[in-house]
């Protein structure tokens, strides 16, 4: 147990990237980061199940990707900012990420926000 | 000996390089943000400090979690820009300061301070963001050099906020054994207040990120005592990356003053940029730089 972030382990709606989700995210988080590359942005786009396939990802893993569905994957193992690669080669800005965390339409969240053009 | 004539604390976000290369200086919605930096940008032409020594983490896009470095110093001679899944920025590579760097992991690691190094790896938004406004003259190349140092604020267990202190306060020790007669100024990234997992996303604090400024100026041993979860229950998961503010603030001196400072909250993450200037910046050379054509 870390002392430093024991009083989060009871705050709602927080998945930390501990070395539990990053152990078990390994595998997608590889294949998220991994498309930085040029090429496997090519590959995920024209064929996402060879990338799947060449990256080793689970039955599950390829669905939560196929899905975009974020908080599943960030509750799960991936890290935000792997997620972000994935966001920006689908086109979903970190907006609607957040706003599907939080299980609200982009609409909504865009309504919370002080400056909701700034982004 | 190199001098420390200054720090500057800087939110990082991608979307401050975008904006920038975007011309959205006067759009209603980002000129507060690009305001706040007329300051920055004032000072760092006048004092043309020699190196910035940036205190400021990747991405996911130059390391990964199958060998996590919780600091590392970059040594090379001209830092790339990273491809973070968009393609890469209209922005050139920046210069290093290899032989400082390489004096900075030496002084550090015989400071029983076991820093790692890197080379060859492009840096991301966590430096070329805040670059972008504060040296915005930069098209055909940057008006001056950093030494990256990079830190985990991604993959707990993180440095803790007392760690992050006393990192600045050991690198302040690596500047001022450096031999040659530099300028350098440290600069924090990161931050403020902000969440983007769970369904706690999208949450901020102007008050925390308020005092969190107030604090740093005027008491970051409570700060540096802190833990973890306080500033992610304050400041959101994301935003407990501020704790690279106080390895800036670890780097400066007890009489330091601050002389500027901007807060804005937008959208996801609040943007905040502070100005520090040490006393030994008025006695240092402007002037003298400018006769030798520096």
């Amino acid at each position: 147990m870390n002392p430093q972030i024991e009083k989060i382990r009871s705050l709602p709606g927080t998945f930390l990237f501990d070395l539990d989700r990053s152990a078990r995210g390994m595998r997608l988080n590889r294949f998220l980061c991994g498309l930085v590359r040029p090429e496997n942005r090519s590959l995920f786009k024209s064929d996402p199940e060879i990338a799947f396939e060449n990256a080793g990802l689970t039955t599950k893993e390829r669905e939560m990707v196929r899905t975009k569905d974020w908080k599943a994957m960030a509750d799960y193992g991936a890290n935000f900012f792997a997620l972000e690669k994935l966001g920006r080669v689908t086109g979903v800005g970190n907006p609607a990420m957040c706003a599907q965390m939080r299980g609200e339409p982009l609409e909504e969240f865009l309504k919370t926000r002080r400056v909701p053009d700034a982004c | 000996m190199a001098t420390i004539i200054g720090g500057i604390g800087t939110s990082h976000t991608p979307t401050i390089g975008i904006a920038f290369d975007q011309g959205k200086q006067q759009h209603p919605a980002w000129a507060p943000l690009f305001k706040g930096y007329e300051p920055i940008v004032e000072w760092l032409a006048r004092m043309r400090p020699d190196v910035l020594v940036m205190f400021y983490n990747d991405h996911a896009n130059s390391f990964f979690f199958d060998h996590y470095p919780t600091f590392a110093v970059g040594l090379s001679d001209r830092h790339t820009v990273a491809d973070e899944g968009l393609g890469l920025r209209p922005v050139p590579p920046v210069n290093g300061h290899p032989a400082m760097a390489r004096h900075i992991a030496e002084s550090l690691v015989t400071d029983e301070f076991d820093i790692s190094v890197f080379t060859d790896l492009p840096i991301d938004h966590g430096c070329f963001s805040p670059l972008s406004v504060m040296w915005p003259e930069h098209a055909t190349g940057w008006p001056g050099v950093i030494v990256p140092i990079e830190m985990n604020v991604l993959q707990h267990p993180m440095p803790t906020p007392r760690r992050c202190y006393k990192l600045g306060q050991a690198v302040r020790r690596a500047i001022e054994s450096y031999p040659e007669d530099l300028d350098v100024v440290v600069v924090g990234t990161g931050g403020l207040s902000h969440q983007l997992s769970g369904e706690r996303a999208g949450y901020n604090d102007s008050d925390w990120d308020l005092r969190f400024l107030d604090l740093l100026t005027k008491n970051p041993h409570t700060l540096a005592d802190m833990t973890h979860g306080d500033f992610i229950e304050l400041g959101g998961s994301e935003g407990a990356e501020v704790i690279m503010w106080l390895a800036m603030r670890g780097a400066l001196s007890n009489n330091v003053a601050k002389l500027h400072q901007n807060y804005y909250l937008a959208m996801t993450a609040a943007w905040a940029v502070q100005l520090y200037e040490e006393p030994v910046a008025a006695t240092r050379r402007p002037a003298a730089k400018s006769r030798a054509g520096v």
